[in-house]
């Protein structure tokens, strides 16, 4: 295998502590989901909706975002559309500049992430701190999130604690959970109180209220926003959704989802200014209009940014997020990046098993690996065709090398016998060309094993 | 051409099928709900990291906010009093409100706020609440929470929530579900990463 995840994930393997315990605390939070969703009788009814309300608010943009601008600037906000990163950059920079903000705070934002804003503001010498405690970790060390919901999942408490050291004055050798995030509780304080303008993100802007929702543990977003009067708001088009009712189904189903949680902390709803303050709201497109025209792929629209095909991959789980070349990682990265840059990011469509376990996970039913395997059989008009092998046998091959691994792939196989066939038998499947593709038993015999069935 | 007009345009030209706008009825009717709303409330607050109490009859809630947090000084309170079945109570034991301050800024520091809860929500423990203060920062500042909540409010889930919400004349209202948490350092749950650490809601 050479293809740039399977050398990166290498790398990462290396660390097999750290590899192990990722693998293992990743599939804790995947079996919190279950334990969840199982509480719900109405769990599959949830997820179809969530998908239900995502086609048609994605094949409804035009009306929608029209509805939310004309709310929007009723509640008193300043509405901007940015197509694409760099014109986000530049409205946020002149919103700062113009009101003279030398330090600016920020929730965590995956949509900033994709944009560079924080380059791009750092450059322009205005300082940006990060509120949301992994993001503050991972700014203060120079790197960058591995995953997008639990951002410092590879990153050791020790080194924390010896960053907090330098950063925070906090005791040499502690390296106590509770006591770095108190420390850390405590020094963000101040950032809070000092800071002229806060920015968050947006999981949901709602079309009928014209109001933005943002869903945090931490309550970052709140502490931004209730000290500097200067707000700013930016989102992807796609987190429009119609109405409060649809405000139900995924305030269900997120957290659930990813964390495996009831529901975030705080699900904050930011409708106007503050009395004598400024809202000011970024709707930015870049690519995103353009992905709308692609019916096999539109799908990764729904995306609620969850985290939960993460969780769940196999490879990614013993692998990292380091190991995805771009800046999303797992399943659902590599369907954006090939909407990105399919040249530059087509190394990741190897880093899947096709298990299909991410697919039957997806709160808004992102038809994930699907998406994958059709990549896959572009390759060849992409010009990387050589690739196209190792691309098709490299997740597979990946589990097939580490046997604890591969009983977990196993144990989700059945799924794909339901497979339609073309998927099994086709010129890139290798396995299917040669031989008629073995029927995966409902129970491994490794299971039957276990429970002494054999 | 504005951005906006491009963007509008990219939009309309690259739209395919429209899918048509899905009926929630259904899954709201077939929706979990629970018989003892009250019951069902107390125990999902200690899940989300919080507490539950019930105001018992002819009990006064200052004196039990008091016995909750003994050592709490700098007491702030969003209402002067509140309606407890029967009747209405002053709340006596705060020692100022939230908005006497001259920044948001200064309520760092405040040990305790006691603010006004609209809707709990019994799946989830979360409790709505509407600003009804110009220095929303109350909510989140505090060391500790007590969100006062009328027993009569309670809904099953999300949906019955976000029918009887609204964000009223500040706009602006938030979800809040238990104390501020994290589990970024290495997935080890700690309680107050920035909101309050510890939040009790009473039911009146
Ligand atoms: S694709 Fe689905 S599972 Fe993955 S992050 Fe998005 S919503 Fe969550």
């Amino acid at each position: 295998m050479s293809t740039r995840h399977s050398k990166a994930a290498e790398l990462f393997l290396k660390d097999k502590d750290l590899a192990a315990w990722h693998d293992e605390t990743l599939w804790m939070v995947r079996a919190k989901r279950d334990n969840q969703s199982k509480q719900l009788p109405e769990w599959e009814h949830l997820r179809d909706m969530a998908c239900a309300i995502k086609m048609y608010s994605n094949s409804h943009l035009d009306q929608l975002l029209l509805e939310f601008e004309k709310n929007a600037l009723a509640n008193g906000a300043h509405v901007y559309w940015a197509k694409d990163a760099e014109e986000y950059c530049s409205i946020v920079y002149n919103i700062l500049h113009g009101h003279n903000v030398r330090h600016f705070i920020k929730s965590k934002s995956m949509l900033a992430e994709e944009c560079g804003l924080n380059e791009f503001l750092e450059e322009k010498g205005i300082e940006v701190v990060e509120s949301d405690l992994g993001e503050r970790i991972l700014q203060l060390m120079h790197k960058k999130p591995s995953h997008i919901v639990m951002p410092a999942i590879h990153i050791k408490k020790e080194e924390i604690g010896e960053l907090f050291v330098k950063e925070m004055n906090t005791e040499p050798g502690n390296n106590d959970q509770t006591y770095l995030t108190h420390a850390a509780r405590k020094n963000l304080r101040h950032k809070f109180i000092e800071a002229e303008a806060a920015m968050t993100g947006a999981n949901f802007a709602v079309a009928s209220t014209g109001e933005c929702v943002v869903c945090t543990n931490e309550g970052n977003a709140d502490m931004g926003t209730s000290q500097p009067k200067l707000q700013i708001t930016a989102f992807g088009m796609e987190k429009i959704v119609p109405d409060r009712g649809s405000l139900g189904v995924f305030t269900r189903l997120l957290a659930r989802s990813g964390t495996g949680q009831a529901i975030t902390t705080y699900t904050s709803h930011y409708r106007k200014p503050r009395p004598g303050g400024e809202l000011h709201i970024i709707i930015v497109d870049n690519g995103r209009s353009r992905i709308l025209a692609d019916k096999e792929h539109v799908k990764t629209l729904n995306c609620l940014r969850c985290g939960a095909c993460m969780n769940t991959c196999p490879v990614y789980r013993r692998s990292g997020g380091y190991s995805y070349t771009y800046f999303i990682p797992g399943p659902i990265g590599i369907n954006l990046g090939m909407l990105k840059a399919p040249l530059h990011y087509y190394d990741n469509v190897s880093a899947c098993s096709l298990c299909h376990s991410c697919q039957n996970v997806c709160p808004a039913k992102v038809d994930l690996a699907d998406q994958i395997y059709r990549w896959r059989q572009k390759l060849e008009d992409l010009g990387v065709a050589s690739t196209s092998k190792k691309a098709m046998s490299g997740g597979m091959k990946f589990l097939m090398e580490r046997p604890g691994l591969f009983g977990f792939a196993l144990k989700n196989a059945p799924i794909a016998n339901s497979l339609p066939r073309w998927m099994m038998y086709n010129d890139l499947n290798d396995w299917g060309k040669e031989h008629e593709m073995p029927k995966f038993a409902r129970e491994s015999f490794n299971e039957m094993w276990k429970k002494k069935k054999v | 051409m504005s951005s906006r007009e491009d963007i509008l345009e990219s939009i309309r030209r690259n739209t395919r099928m429209r899918y048509e706008k899905p009926d929630y009825a259904q899954l709201e009717e077939e929706a979990v709900k629970y018989p003892d709303l009250l019951a069902r409330f107390k125990e999902v607050m200690p899940q989300m990291g919080g507490r539950a109490v019930v105001l018992q009859k002819g009990e006064d809630v200052n004196k039990v906010i008091k016995g909750l947090y003994p050592n709490a000084v700098r007491i702030a309170a969003t209402m002067k009093e509140v309606r407890c079945g029967e009747g209405m109570q002053p709340v006596t034991c705060a020692t100022f409100h939230p908005d006497d301050v001259r920044c948001s800024g200064d309520l760092d520091g405040t040990d305790l706020a006691i603010i006004q809860g609209r809707v709990g929500v019994c799946e989830n423990g979360a409790v709505w609440i509407q600003q009804d203060v110009e220095q929303r920062a109350v909510y989140f500042i505090a060391e500790a929470l007590v969100i006062l909540l009328d027993r009569h409010n309670l809904v099953s889930n999300m949906h019955e929530a976000y029918r009887q919400i609204d964000t009223g004349e500040y706009g602006y209202g938030v979800f809040i579900s238990g104390p501020s948490k994290t589990a970024d350092i290495e997935q080890a749950l700690v309680l107050g990463a920035h909101g309050a650490r510890d939040v009790t809601v009473i039911l009146v």
